[in-house]
């Protein structure tokens, strides 16, 4: 979307919205019990990816606690709140986005702990924290006398990760009639992260399945794991370009059944990222041959499913929004950490909908049972996310 | 079996769900609440408590006044941590020093008496995991919202399925259903409609806590529902099922100690409301055993049963409070 607004206008507005965070800081101490509370109520109720749907409850339950205008869910059971901007529509909405789903399983215990700075409990980083906040959002208008022009609308997507392939935001942004101004996702990991562009990817899975022997000559058969092996030394002896840069990720591999036994089915979980979308068709077709030729060779059942597809986007850093949001992140005294990020924000790009993720907060151990968050920097981490909001709603962030 | 007062007093947590209206009951009734969290070494547990409940039911609806923790000499980061999250935090020792010095959840409770200033006080054990506002407004619901109910105490998972034909276990703990249970059936059948009389969460009346004695340890909850009904009659008491709590579990070897300190106050009740007559004092030592390499160890348990009197029979009490001094047994 474009709008006439001049540089000077945006510098004054833009130092207008900057005067105001560290106060924010303060602000959002004082009322740190409700924050933490939403990311406790939350963050306890377990959310595996596809079972989503008793913290999406939960979620709504806390919006509708705090009397916004509007919440619901909607037909791929994304739950969402609205807190109605001053121009009745007139303006196009601004999206906060978190994601709901973590990689937890449900039957791991969520109690958390809370300690002098810290909680600590299963998926808290990723990414209870920022579901937390966002149901805290209206509570934090409310209490900070803050509202805006645009309809906020506070986005808690699911199936986000994995096996998800980002389904709840693409469903959203589907199904959203008119246009919308921008957006910011949050996640908890890192305070200073500022994502503005994905590379293309294809998330991928190869699956080695051998048929068990019925006879006893038969024991001796090829064993999953060493086909697997075989693939991915051939995957490590492709060759990659500089440039346009490009990787293959080999992320998880599971297979077998015990010790003594040749194991009889194998997957291997791997992920294709470059700049460029050609290349990384190009490398999946290499590893589609490389899969088939081992097929083929080894004479067993070698199967490639693809999961996922992104296609790479960006923002420029020259971006308004971009800018922005650098400058609200200094004037807090965070330093931004700039990388590719494969996330929500891509399906923005996408939809040519600028959009960054913010990173709330510090912790350590982000995919263990046992993941950490600190509490202050949270105060910091969501004043920035105000500030790139309130930035946004003034038009700073619009291109030119 | 009649069972009218469990169809009358039994209430479900979403029946006061809407806090606003919580609020405004209290509001009209003119009373003031206290939260009152006994600890001995919680710091894993009690933040949370604290925050949720400063946030849902001070902040965001005006129902709780003030939120103390009274600790029996917690050796972990329970007080600081308590403190950080704006608790009042007493040591009970330091609370009436100049009586004889007892530690106990029990002697915690009664203290709290003194040092809180609500018209109703409401007790959490403060080592539940899944804390949530609803432990506490499901406890004030029957207070605030009835003129009758002046005692009201927690259940967990859901009581007989009253309207339809199949049943489900009461989620009542070992202790309950091996002890508590079997001696209200012997002793009051009426109370056995009580499902859960060992739960450590109940909120009532200052008027009510006032005028009962406290055992200074496990005891505190049997002798309460004892005295309460033996004064006021079971239409006082409510209970309101919570749905779930996730709490430490404790040992067999625990549990045998908690049954022990049960029974002997108990027994102890019960003689004095002449239900029965010791010919000689029960013994106050819980003997166990351990097994060790080429022998058997007793391991001895010692309960004094000692028991505070009601506070209106003390005079810092009755002058704080300026209520009238009774004399003590």
């Amino acid at each position: 979307m474009r709008r006439n607004v001049s540089p000077a206008s945006n510098s004054i507005q833009l130092g207008e919205v900057l005067k105001k965070l560290p106060v924010f800081e303060e602000q959002l101490r004082a009322i740190k019990e409700t924050i933490i509370s939403n990311i406790l109520l939350i963050g306890q109720v377990p959310a595996p990816t596809f079972e989503e749907s008793n913290r999406a409850e939960v979620f709504l339950e806390r919006l509708s606690d705090s009397q916004i205008d509007i919440c619901a869910t909607d037909d791929y059971s994304n739950p969402i709140g609205i807190i109605k901007g001053r121009t009745g529509g007139n303006k196009p909405p601004i999206f906060l986005v978190a994601h709901l789903d973590t990689f937890i399983a449900g039957d791991v215990d969520h109690n958390y702990t809370i300690r002098k700075n810290s909680i600590t409990g299963p998926g808290v980083l990723d990414n209870s924290v920022s579901v937390g906040v966002l149901a805290s959002i209206p509570f934090i208008c409310q209490s900070l006398d803050l509202s805006f022009e645009s309809d906020i609308v506070l986005a808690g997507v699911t199936q986000s990760i994995g096996k998800g392939n980002l389904q709840g935001i693409r469903h959203l942004l589907k199904t959203w009639e008119g246009p919308i101004r921008g957006a910011v996702i949050m996640e908890g990991e890192k305070l200073g992260r500022l994502n503005y562009y994905s590379e293309g990817i294809i998330r991928g899975e190869i699956e080695c399945k051998i048929p068990a022997p019925g006879n006893w000559e038969e024991r001796y058969k090829p064993n999953a794991i060493l086909i697997l092996n075989e693939v991915i030394n051939e995957i490590l002896a492709m060759s990659l370009p500089q440039r346009p840069r490009s990787r293959v990720i080999i992320g998880k591999i599971d297979g077998g059944f015990k010790h003594g036994v040749i194991a009889y089915d194998a997957r291997l979980g791997f992920e294709i990222q470059s700049d460029s979308d050609p290349m990384v068709k190009q490398m999946y077709n290499e590893i589609k041959d490389i899969v088939d030729g081992i097929s083929h060779e080894h004479n067993v059942a070698l199967k490639l499913n693809p999961i996922s597809t992104l296609n790479a986007c960006t923002l420029k850093y020259r971006h308004p929004l971009v800018k922005s949001t650098v400058a609200i992140m200094k004037r807090l005294g965070i330093t931004p950490v700039s990388e590719s990020s494969e996330s929500e924000l891509s399906i923005f790009l996408a939809n040519k909908i600028p959009a960054v993720t913010l990173g709330l907060t510090d912790g350590k151990n982000i995919h263990l049972d046992h993941a950490s968050m600190k509490i202050d920097p949270v105060f910091t981490g969501i004043a920035q996310v105000l500030g790139v909001i309130m930035a946004m709603d003034q038009g700073v962030c619009d291109e030119q | 079996m009649n069972n009218d007062w469990l169809l009358k007093n039994t209430f479900h947590h979403t029946a006061f769900r809407d806090l606003s209206r919580l609020a405004a009951a209290k509001n009209e009734k003119n009373l003031t609440i206290s939260l009152c969290l006994p600890t001995l070494n919680e710091e894993k547990t009690i933040a949370k408590e604290i925050i949720i409940m400063k946030s849902e039911l001070m902040i965001r609806f005006p129902i709780i006044d003030e939120i103390i923790v009274v600790d029996s000499g917690s050796t972990d980061n329970t007080r600081e941590i308590a403190e950080s999250y704006g608790a009042a935090v007493y040591d009970s020792s330091s609370i009436l020093p100049h009586l004889e010095n007892f530690t106990g959840k029990g002697e915690n409770l009664w203290k709290a008496l003194y040092i809180t200033h609500g018209d109703i006080i409401v007790y959490l054990d403060a080592d539940i995991k899944n804390i949530h506002h609803r432990f506490v407004y499901a406890l004030l619901g029957p207070l605030l919202t009835t003129d009758t109910i002046k005692y009201s105490k927690a259940f967990y998972d859901r009581p007989l399925t009253l309207d339809q034909q199949k049943t489900r276990p009461t989620g009542g703990g070992r202790v309950t259903e091996l002890i508590v249970r079997p001696l209200f059936s012997l002793f009051f059948p009426e109370l056995t409609q009580i499902l859960q009389p060992l739960s450590g969460e109940y909120a009532g009346y200052r008027d009510l806590f006032e005028k009962i004695p406290f055992p200074i340890g496990y005891g505190v909850e049997t002798s309460m529902i004892l005295d309460i009904y033996e004064k006021w009659g079971l239409d006082v008491i409510a209970q309101v099922d919570l749905d779930q709590r996730v709490h430490r579990n404790q040992d067999n070897k625990a549990l045998g100690q908690m049954s022990f300190v049960i029974l002997k106050t108990f027994l102890n009740r019960i003689e004095k409301l002449g239900h029965i007559e010791l010919p000689k004092p029960v013994y106050k030592e819980m003997i166990q055993y351990n097994r060790i390499p080429g022998e058997y160890q007793a391991e001895v348990f010692r309960i004094e049963g000692h028991e505070r009197p009601p506070m209106t029979t003390i005079a810092e009490y009755c002058e704080k409070f300026k209520k009238p001094l009774t004399p003590a047994d």
